[in-house]
Parts: C-alpha cells; structure tokens; sequence
C-alpha cells in the first residue's frame, strides 16, 4: 500500500510523459498514414495502400522545382551565416577588442526577434536600399536570422580552445592565417557542421520571412501552403512526409556531430 | 664564444605591473639552463619573449647574435615545449610532429624519415598513427618534445614540461629529456619551480625573484654558495646567523654572533670590521659531537626538539647564546650522542656570508 503511494508521482510522471509524446507523435503518423491510403478523402479506415501519391509528387515539376529553389537558398544562407558567424565568433573571443560584449549582443538579437517583426522590418529595409524582393531579400533575411546560432555554437568551441593551440603552431613556423587554416577551423569543425546544419533547416522551414520578402518563384513552405489553400490532398501528405523524413535524418546527423563535438 | 641567447637589459611590464626587470642574460651554446622561482617570478613572461609571445617593453634579445625583438614567433629559430602540451587535438602524433617540417617546405619522404627517427628517439615507433587524446601524460609529453625538436631549432623552450606528471614519471622523464639534450647536443632553457629538478638536469641555475634574476651559477655552485637570503632558502634549507664582522684574514671573516666567535667564508662580499652580516649554514653542513673537540672551533649547546625523518633527523639546538640552529644528523651519528647537551661545529668555507 505504502509502495503504491510512494510510487504514485512517479507513475503520474511517466504517464504525462507518453501521453505527451503520443500527442506529439499522433498527428505526424496520421499525415504518414494518409499519404499512403488509395483514395482521395483524408480519413480513416484505410482499406487500400498505394505508392502513388509520391510518384505523383516525385514527377510534379511544382514541387522539384519549389525543392531546389529552397536547397538552393538553404545553401546560400549557409554559406554566408557560416562565414559571417565565425567572423563575428573570432571578434568576440579575441582580447582587447573594444565592444565586444556588445557585438555579441547586436549578433545575437535576431535569434529573439520574432520572426514576423523581423521580416516586417526586413521588407522596409530592402524597400530603403532599393533591393527588390526574391531571392537575394529571402537570403539576406534568412542569413540574418541563422547568424547567431553559428555564433553561439562557434563561440562555445572557441572558449573551449587552449590558446596554446594557435601559439604552438605559430612557433612551429605557420603565419596567422595558416595557424587559423590549419589548427583553429579544423578545431571548430565540427560546430561549424553543427551549425550549418541548423541553418540548412531552419532556411528550408521558414515561412514568415519568405513570404514577406519572396517574389514569384514559391519555396516549398510556400508552395505546400499554396496547395493546402486549395484543399488537403494525400498529395500534400506525401510532399510532408518526404520532407519530414529527410528533415528528421539531417537533424539526428547534426546531433551526432554536435555530440561528437562535446566528448 | 658567442652566445646563442642574449638578452640585454629587458624589461617587461603588463599595464603598470613589472613582470621582467632589468634581465641580462647570455646562454652558451649546448647548454641546458633552467630558469628557478616561485610562481609569478616571470619565467614564463621571458620564455614566451623569447619564443616571440610576447614583446618586451624594452631592451633587445638576440639569437645567434642577431636581434630578434621584433620578429614574429614563426620567424623564429626557436620552438616551445608547453607546459600543458598543446598537441593538435584533431592531427595523429605522426602528423603532429610533421606539421613543423611541412611549414619548412620539405618533401614528403623527408619529413616521413625524420618524423620516424624522431619516433624512435622516444621508442614511440608504434604510435605514429595514434591521436593525442589515446596517449598517456608520459607519451604527450614526449610526442610534444619531439614536435619541438622536430625543426631543428637552435634553442628548444620548455615550460613546466613535467608538472602534469606524477613523481615517478617526472623523474624518468628528467634523465629521458637530460640524456636527449645531450645526444642532440642542443641549448634547452628549462622553466621550473622545483629546485630539486633545476638541480638535477641544468649545466646552469638561472634562480629568478619577483623579474628580477637573483643568482646565476652551476647546481652545486648555487648550493654551496648562495648570494642572497632568497637563494638559500628557496635552493634547500638554510640556518640564518645575524652577526658582526670583527676582523677579515683573506677568505675567511670573523665574526661576533651574539658573544660567540664564529668563522665564515666572505663569498665574494667585501665586507670589513664592524659591518652587520647574515650568514648561511646548511644544516647538513653541521655536525654534532658529544665532547668538546680540542683542535676546531665548536659551541655548546642543548637539543630541544628532535624530529624524524626517515633517512636523517633535524634536531634544533639551542645554543647558550639563546640561539637556535637546525642540525640534521644522521642516524649513526645520532646514536653517539649520549645526552642532549653536545658541541656543534662546522668547517669554515661551509658558512658563508649572504649580500642581504
Ligand atoms: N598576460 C598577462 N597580463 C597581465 N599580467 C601578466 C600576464 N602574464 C603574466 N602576468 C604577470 O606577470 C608576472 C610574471 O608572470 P609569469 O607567467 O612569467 O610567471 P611564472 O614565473 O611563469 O609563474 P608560474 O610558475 O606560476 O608559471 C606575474 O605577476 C603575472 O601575474
Ligand atoms: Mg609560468
């Protein structure tokens, strides 16, 4: 009996818990489910299955297009996020540099900022420079918003770096710049993979900032938006799993890098 | 001969705290000196102005000769081994200490034959593909000298290369790192603050206190003759006797020490009759004998605490000036004395007269 108390919080805890993920889980394996029923009505039960539905979207030029259109911004984005963070990163863990508190601040601000106010105030800016909306806005606006992430991730690495490390290599010889070739990026690396990784997903999620700022050519948060606007199709429910799943894989492979990172 | 390693009259200062004052000092070629002091004593700041780490805020240091104060750390025929060894995490000990070779521009086949007879120097033959982080302390502190050497510097800096090491270890590898100074026949300028050490592996004794340099002289020169209270005491034990000149025959000074005569050698200090003096006497350098000696100096006195320390004990003897003087004695000459009341003496070049 007394067991049974003393057990009590512990058994209400575990339940919470997988009645939280059963929450979370159920509308992800309702929409997978779906993507594979033979009809058009989204809704149970499913008495055929079908691949159809992602042969369909496989040969859709809509929605390779939107993809590429996204993988290419996402690699954009990270290029110029990677390079512009660890900038920042070296800046602040560099001694002597005036403001450096207050760099890391302005750096870090857009990872607060909530999206549609920045992308709000990114619509007004690209109006003020006289830069047209697309790709080059959707860029800018998505590097501005990755940026701290590689900061923060670069910068965690950096602190953790013995100074000796560069001085060593200096001494055997190598100039700043190959020091920081040869030792400190390799040092960094895996960060940075980690950090590239989450620019790469949060670029291909964002919707709010691409919508503010996109021209024509849809990306696919857009696109799939745009489809749903039409009605919900087992379609639509396969274009989301294949992303959800290539999404998920890239995200356990961050993971693992970024544990890799801390050993 | 010229020296290898000049530095002439350095000073370094970090904002307005002194860390190197006025540091004159020459190396000869093939010798293994060691920089002795405290923590804080600016070892590491004329290490690191040497290896180009840090520029002094003034003075010149030359190498060979030529001034290098200016000059970048990879400019530099000199390398550094770091206290904390500072092995690239992410390269294996084979390209860790080939990664100074590549910068020199030599083919790939020669830096693949010295990276192997540096290996083997270290019987490390084995470990070349390893990565630093699946080595011991021992096996990183050898693949870190080896990196260091690697280049063939003319000078080779090591900083407390042996402090993260247990005792055992640290003694092993100070008769590895001697052996190999000397195979290698090159200049080694040693940072440490455990004199025993500093005593055991340099050909010279740089002793340093707050930037300033204290005493400089071969090991058993720096024990037998100290200059200062510093040196005395920081380089094994020492008793001090304040006392007053009375009378200099050559070497060799007399002294009143609180209505006692004793004898004392004059190290160097030119000091007259009627001067105030410390004098220094090691307490292995006194003996203790049970009867008055007819033939040599000696004073009474009482012992009043024994303590045992495995191979010897220190007995404190007070003397009948009130005095007190730290005697250690063997066990032998122990069993000898048959009573606490003794005679202590000692020969005269053994005390000797300090500057302070
Ligand atoms: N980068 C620095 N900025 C300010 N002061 C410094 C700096 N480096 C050293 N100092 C000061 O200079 C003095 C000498 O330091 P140094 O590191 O040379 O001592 P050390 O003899 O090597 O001591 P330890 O045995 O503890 O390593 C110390 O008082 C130290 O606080
Ligand atoms: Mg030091």
């Amino acid at each position: 009996m007394r067991h049974y108390f003393n057990d009590l919080p512990k058994t209400a805890l575990t339940a919470g818990y997988w009645l939280f993920v059963a929450y979370l889980l159920l509308p992800l394996t309702l929409m997978m489910s779906m993507s594979f029923k033979d009809a058009n009505f989204i809704a149970f039960p499913i008495q055929d299955w079908t691949l159809r539905w992602y042969a369909e979207v496989l040969q859709d030029r809509q929605f390779l297009d939107a993809i590429a259109y996204s993988a290419f911004i996402a690699f954009a984005t990270t290029v110029c996020a990677t390079v512009i963070g660890v900038w920042i990163a070296l800046v602040v863990a560099t001694e002597g540099i005036f403001g450096r508190a207050a760099i890391f601040a302005l750096a870090c601000l857009p990872a607060v900022v909530p999206g549609l106010i920045n992308a709000i105030s990114m619509r007004i800016f690209i109006r003020v420079i006289d830069l047209p909306t697309g790709t080059a806005a959707i860029i800018l606006a998505h590097t501005v918003h990755a940026v701290p992430f590689v900061v923060i991730m670069a910068l965690t690495r950096l602190r953790s770096m013995p100074k000796n490390l560069t001085d060593a290599a200096r001494d055997l010889g190598a100039d700043p710049f190959i020091a920081f070739v040869r030792v400190t990026i390799p040092y960094l690396m895996p960060a940075l993979l980690g950090g590239m990784i989450f620019c790469v997903l949060t670029s291909i999620d964002d919707f709010v900032r691409t919508f503010f700022l996109g021209g024509y050519k849809p990306t696919l948060p857009m696109l799939i938006f745009a489809k749903v606007q039409g009605g919900m199709s087992p379609q639509i429910n396969a274009m989301a799993t294949i992303v959800l799943i290539a999404t998920a894989l890239i995200g356990l492979y961050a993971e693992y890098l970024t544990r890799r990172a801390r050993k | 001969m010229q020296p290898v390693v000049h530095f002439k009259n350095v000073n370094k200062y970090y904002g307005a705290a002194l860390a190197v004052e006025n540091l004159d000092l020459s190396v000869e070629p093939g010798q293994f000196v060691t920089l002795l002091g405290p923590s804080g004593c600016g070892k590491s700041t004329t290490l690191r102005m040497l290896g180009g780490f840090e520029t002094p805020s003034s003075g010149e240091i030359f190498l060979d000769g030529k001034p290098i104060t200016k000059l970048p750390p990879n400019k530099r025929n000199v390398n550094i081994v770091f206290q904390d060894y500072a092995l690239f995490p992410h390269l294996s000990v084979g390209r860790n200490i080939a990664f100074g070779l590549e910068l020199k521009g030599l083919a790939s086949d020669a830096i693949h034959k010295r990276t192997s007879e540096l290996l083997s120097l270290v019987k490390l033959e084995d470990f070349a593909e390893r990565m630093p982080d699946q080595l011991s302390g021992g096996q990183r502190q050898r693949v870190a000298l080896m990196r260091a050497l690697a280049p063939n510097p003319h000078v080779l800096l090591l900083d407390e290369p042996l402090s993260a090491l247990d005792a055992k270890l640290r003694q092993q590898m100070q008769i590895e790192l001697k052996s190999i100074q000397q195979t290698t026949g090159k200049t080694f300028i040693f940072v440490t603050h455990d004199q025993e050490e500093a005593l055991t592996m340099s050909d010279v004794v740089v002793v340093m206190n707050k930037g300033r340099i204290e005493q400089m002289g071969a090991p058993d020169t720096l024990y037998s003759r100290p200059q200062s209270r510093f040196v005395a005491n920081f380089i094994g034990e020492s008793n001090f006797l304040e006392a007053d000149v009375t009378a200099v025959h050559g070497n060799v000074a007399t002294l009143d020490w609180d209505g006692h005569v004793i004898h004392a050698d004059v190290n160097g200090n030119r000091v007259a009759a009627g001067d105030r003096t410390t004098v220094a006497l090691r307490p292995e350098s006194l003996y203790c004998l049970a009867d008055k000696p007819g033939d040599r100096l000696a004073l009474k006195g009482r012992i009043v605490r024994r303590v045992f320390k495995g191979a010897h004990s220190a007995l404190t003897v007070q003397l009948t000036n009130g005095k007190e003087l730290v005697v250690q004695i063997d066990p032998v000459a122990l069993s000898q004395l048959h009573s606490d009341d003794i005679w202590i003496g000692w020969r005269e070049q053994d005390a000797v007269l300090l500057r302070d």
